[in-house]
């Protein structure tokens, strides 16, 4: 049983067809590619996973459960976390405060009780803190907890955001171009480090992403989606080199430059 | 050599980074300033003439409505002007509890668990009015939204205020004060009571998961969900909470005011609230607490000139309100132009230091961002153990590496 199975998902914005169609599966503690062209649908399909919009048709389903008709919130909360192509974090809050937010599921006083002032939401405000502190200085950013976030470098604010869906505790991570506006050899470093992350946390990922090589070196499976479906799936190798991969995706020049990307 | 995976496990050293802590002195000095002005507010209250002491439980009044609409326009980031009608609503639900039901008359006064009913039910009826509002904004921002509010509160005013059972028409509805604070100082005192509890519930917000919700709800609502909250919920939950605020701001006006008329909630009231949020500085609790009292007071101050209502009134036949609204939009004008953080900012220097930090107008957090991207980032990415050939080594290694390296680059 995958993980994540999608079926027939198909979703429309007025005239416009933005999924058709789609079936994806993400077997467990695998990485799965998802590559397609700017306006393919890619990231509308990852709204549709979380719930953000509703498909006008087709199912998703989350360890065998359907999880159609669940808020994006219950979602999370059983495990599925998720990037964003534009920064994710919450602006106007300290990088601290984003890794107190991120664990906002696990947190045990209510909403009332935290209002009313009971000992209980004191106390572990401050578990939350010391939480939120370990991952930081685990990860090396105990510098910047009290930061806000504008003014800090492109790069950290991604691996702040990386940092913080994975302390949500995913089962399946989303992410969405993580390597966008890192250099080639940073995004194979990424790449490296991401099936580090999935050997230590036990994580099944889907990712899009645009960058080739990287796709190519840590993906165990790839499907390409173009206008909406479903173009070709399989293994990168086989994908890549897919005619009609190449001639809707890759572009032409591609051809020439391959043997310098791939990694050794 | 550690493999990668080593390097990923093994916590890193932690970096050190110490916060500045004043001294036993530098303490002593914030807690001496803070019973100054706490001292001080107790003690005018003390030595004033009723009639003045009346005015300032009207500030603290004011200070709660303030906070209230703080709620929904500097946490929510909504625009509310129709909260004249939570808070009229408020104040006629309290009148008319103690009045009809309870039996309270101006002549025999009222007893402390009348009133204490009397603030419960004006307190609902306040939450239970912006629950309704808060389920429409679930579904409109912005501008709309505050076109509902506006058309909300107009509402409020043609019907609500007009309904003879509830409002008594033109009359109004005696609101007797309870046993024991009769007298506008004691009531005033009264009213400290209730702000503080307002302060107390607004800080808890502020510092818990309620809080960190909600601004991160209004930051952006598929990042929040994305983190697992619930948006329906806490912001519904915003709003209930600001009318729940605005309510006890109702029914200590009606206690005030012994008796309620329609005319006192008006739209202009209601646009002066959210011009005293606005100065004040939209999110910022001390802010809005000083300017919300300032802007209760200031039509009195204002009276102790009587050239200038001579003249206000002699030269434009107005009465002194009108200055009031015009300072009012002029601040509000100021603020947005010239000092978007509004009071809050500008005193910010002396709260920060309050707080137990450095005089300084530059808070703790600023100024750490980076300037040599490009460096700093190679260094991250070592501690990631994503750098390459960085397993392992410290801070300071992988730091001068990545400098090397940009050296070579160059």
């Amino acid at each position: 049983m995958a993980v994540l199975e999608v079926r027939n998902t198909g979703i429309r914005f007025g005239g416009l067809v933005a999924l058709n169609d789609v079936n994806i599966d993400v077997p467990e503690w695998e990485i799965v590619g998802l590559i397609g062209p700017n306006g393919a649908g890619k990231t509308t399909l990852f709204n549709c996973i979380m719930g953000l919009y509703q498909p006008n048709t087709g199912t998703v389903a989350y360890r065998g459960r359907n999880v159609s008709l669940l808020p994006t919130h219950r979602r999370v909360a059983l495990g599925i976390g998720r990037t964003f192509q534009n920064i994710g974090l919450v602006r106007g809050l300290t990088v601290l405060e984003n890794f107190m937010v991120a664990q906002h599921p696990r947190i045990g006083y209510g909403a009332i009780g935290a209002l009313v002032g009971v000992p209980r939401s004191f106390a572990e405000e401050r578990k939350l803190k010391a939480n939120a502190m370990e991952v930081l200085d685990f990860i090396g950013l105990s510098h910047l907890a009290g930061s806000q976030l504008d003014g800090l470098p492109y790069g950290t604010l991604k691996l702040i955001e990386i940092g913080t869906v994975l302390a949500t505790d995913p089962d399946l991570l989303l992410l969405d171009e993580p390597t966008s506006g890192m250099g080639p050899e940073e995004a194979h470093e990424f790449g490296d480090r991401l099936l580090e992350l999935r050997k230590t946390l036990n994580l099944t990922v889907l990712m899009i992403e645009h960058h080739v090589p990287l796709v190519v070196g840590v993906c165990d499976y790839v499907y390409v989606l173009n206008f909406g479906q479903i173009l070709t799936e399989g293994l990168p190798q086989q994908v890549k080199s897919h005619p009609e991969v190449v001639a809707a995706y890759l572009g032409t020049e591609v051809e020439e430059e391959e043997g310098e990307n791939v990694p050794a | 050599m550690a493999t990668a995976t080593e390097a990923i496990t093994a916590p890193l050293p932690a970096v050190e980074h110490e916060r500045w802590r004043p001294s036993t002195a530098g303490w002593a000095a914030r807690l001496t300033v803070l019973a100054i002005i706490f001292g001080g507010i107790f003690w005018i209250t003390a030595i004033v003439p009723q009639y003045w002491a009346d005015r300032i439980s009207l500030a603290a009044i004011f200070a709660i409505i303030g906070l209230s609409l703080n709620i929904v326009l500097g946490y929510v980031g909504q625009v509310s002007l129709g909260h004249h009608a939570f808070v009229g609503i408020a104040a006629f639900v309290a009148a008319y509890y103690v009045t009809e039901k309870a039996g309270c008359t101006p002549e025999e006064g009222c007893a402390l668990g009348d009133f204490a009913l009397g603030m419960v039910f004006a307190v609902v009826s306040g939450g239970v009015a912006a629950m309704l509002l808060g389920l429409v904004a679930l579904r409109i921002k912005g501008l709309y939204l505050a076109l509902i509010t506006l058309t909300y509160g107009f509402m409020a005013e043609r019907s609500i205020f007009e309904i003879p059972f509830l409002t008594r028409g033109g009359a109004g509805m005696p609101a007797p004060r309870p046993d024991g604070f009769t007298t506008d100082r004691a009531f005033a005192y009264l009213t400290f009571a209730f702000l503080a509890l307002v302060i107390f519930v607004d800080w808890r917000f502020l510092k818990s998961k309620v809080g960190r919700a909600v601004l991160s709800i209004k930051h952006s609502e598929p990042v929040a969900a994305s983190y697992g909250i619930n948006v329906t919920a806490y912001k519904v939950l915003a709003f209930v909470l600001s009318g729940l605020f605005a309510g006890m701001a109702g029914g200590l006006m009606a206690f005030r005011a012994t008796n309620v008329v329609s005319n006192d909630f008006n739209f202009s009231i209601a646009l002066l609230w959210v011009l005293m949020v606005v100065v004040g500085g939209l999110g910022n609790r001390t802010g809005v607490i000083f300017i919300s009292a300032f802007f209760a007071l200031f039509p009195f101050l204002l009276e102790l000139w009587s050239w200038l209502d001579h003249y206000v009134s002699g030269s434009f036949g107005r009465s002194l309100s009108v200055v009031t609204v015009t300072v009012g939009a002029l601040l509000a004008i100021l603020t947005v132009i010239q000092f978007p953080g509004g009071f809050a900012e500008q005193v910010s220097p002396i709260t920060r230091w309050l707080r137990g930090q450095k005089f300084t107008a530059h808070p703790e957090g600023h100024g750490h961002a980076p300037k040599e991207k490009g460096e700093k980032k190679h260094a991250l990415l070592s501690k990631l153990g994503l750098h390459k050939g960085s397993e392992g080594k410290t801070d300071g290694a992988s730091e001068e590496e990545a400098k090397v390296k940009e050296d070579v680059d160059a």
